[in-house]
């Protein structure tokens, strides 16, 4: 029983910190704004949440995955709002779309 | 777990790295706030990873006031660059 729930936490993190890499990655080599806005959310969400994961199996206390709870809920909510103010910014200017 | 969590922060230290050497560099104001956006996010994700590695409670609360700053921040850029242009 411990020895699975460690090796899902071990995954969750695994993944969690590879999609912060891809993010990373992703930013260098994309072309505009928009694309590397569209690799910067993946640990803005799915990252958070495999990590928020990770954690939930490992801190027994109600109280504890309360508050993963609400990291995770308040991280959903507020990064697709984030982006689409910056996105709705940077819309019809070249200057700031333009690599560089 | 031990082994596999501390290579997941390394990695993130990685990804982190790279992502506030993007923030660094002579790009556009919404370059860097991307950048910075997925940095609040790898160090929202790194503080849970640690959570998790330790058994701590503590980290998840800063985990929740990272994600939160870094909103305010993104926020905060976007309205700056739709009133000023650039």
């Amino acid at each position: 029983m411990s020895t699975a729930v460690d090796v899902a936490t071990s995954a969750l993190m695994l993944v969690g910190a590879l999609l912060s890499l891809i993010a990373a990655i992703g930013l260098h080599r994309l072309g505009d704004v928009l694309s590397r806005m569209h690799a910067a959310t993946k640990p803005a969400t799915l990252g958070i949440v495999c990590c928020a994961g990770a954690a939930t199996l490992q801190l027994a206390d109600l109280s504890d995955v309360t508050k993963l709870a609400v990291a995770v809920v308040l991280q959903l909510v507020t990064a697709p709002v984030g982006a689409h103010m910056l996105a709705r910014a940077v819309r019809g200017r070249p200057t700031l779309a333009a690599d560089e | 777990m031990n082994v596999v969590g501390y290579v997941s922060l390394a990695i993130v230290f990685v990804a982190a790295a790279l992502t506030v050497w993007r923030a660094v560099l002579p790009v556009s104001v919404a370059d860097r706030s991307v950048a910075i956006d997925a940095l609040t996010a790898m160090i929202s994700g790194g503080l849970l990873i640690g959570a998790a590695l330790r058994a701590d409670a503590l980290l998840v609360d800063l985990a929740l006031v990272f994600g939160l700053v870094g909103f305010l921040a993104t926020v905060t850029v976007a309205r700056f660059i739709e009133r000023r242009g650039s």
